[in-house]
């Protein structure tokens, strides 16, 4: 899971590689995913998000198919 | 809160405190604890991916968000620097403490450096792109990988 500074860096990398580019994430995106999954991480109560709930929360920020999908079966 | 919450809590908040992971010994030390039942949580919080361990199956590789081990992906605030295990973690740290800081990381094409001022609210703007190679289906396969 890595940066990148623009689109261009992001499908140089991956084609350096022979991999198919996944979603791109803009900072201001994985900022809110990040409240949404790490905002109560320090609270004892708080479990760790069931496949349902992942799904929920990726959903929740805009992210969603099956890359997304904690228990796809697509490849 | 059953013992295993509590070395979890216990882990986290030394991150939290310090930047660095705990040993067993040092948790123990913190709960009053024996350090045998503490190594049996230690051993539990693994089977259930509360932490990541070396191959000595002890020392803290992971706690996600927080990485046990140096990383280029970093987040400091009050004093205190933090390494994160990935790009999403070092936003994820601002996130679970709760508290602005500056994150620093490169882009990982050009090798360009990053730094992003997170205030309470956020990051300060950035066009910069996360991406993670792995679908989330996979991720737990190799997550150092991922």
């Amino acid at each position: 899971m890595l940066f990148f500074r623009s689109e261009d860096d992001l499908r140089a990398w991956c084609a350096e590689r022979g991999a198919e580019p996944g979603p791109m994430v803009p900072v201001p995106q994985l900022w809110r995913l990040s409240r949404v999954w790490y905002g109560s991480r320090l609270d004892p109560e708080a479990p760790r998000p069931t496949p349902g709930e992942a799904r929920a929360i990726f959903a929740g920020v805009g992210l969603t198919g099956s890359f997304w999908d904690p228990v796809s079966r697509q490849e | 809160m059953t013992f295993e919450t509590r070395v979890r809590t216990a882990i986290l908040e030394t991150f939290a405190a310090t930047g660095d992971a705990p040993s067993p010994a040092a948790v123990a030390g913190r709960l009053g604890s024996f350090l045998e039942p503490v190594l049996a949580a230690w051993n539990r919080l693994r089977e259930g991916r509360a932490i990541v361990t070396g191959e000595d199956g002890i020392a803290i590789r992971m706690a996600n968000p927080f990485s046990g081990i140096p990383t280029e992906h970093t987040f400091e605030s009050a004093g205190v620097r933090y390494y994160a295990n990935c790009a999403w973690d070092a936003l994820g740290i601002p996130a679970a403490l709760g508290r602005g800081g500056t994150v620093r990381s490169r882009c990982a094409h050009s090798g360009e450096s990053l730094l992003l001022e997170v205030a309470d609210e956020g990051p300060e703007r950035c066009d910069w792109l996360f991406h993670s190679l792995v679908p989330a289906a996979h991720w737990w396969d190799d997550i150092v990988f991922t």
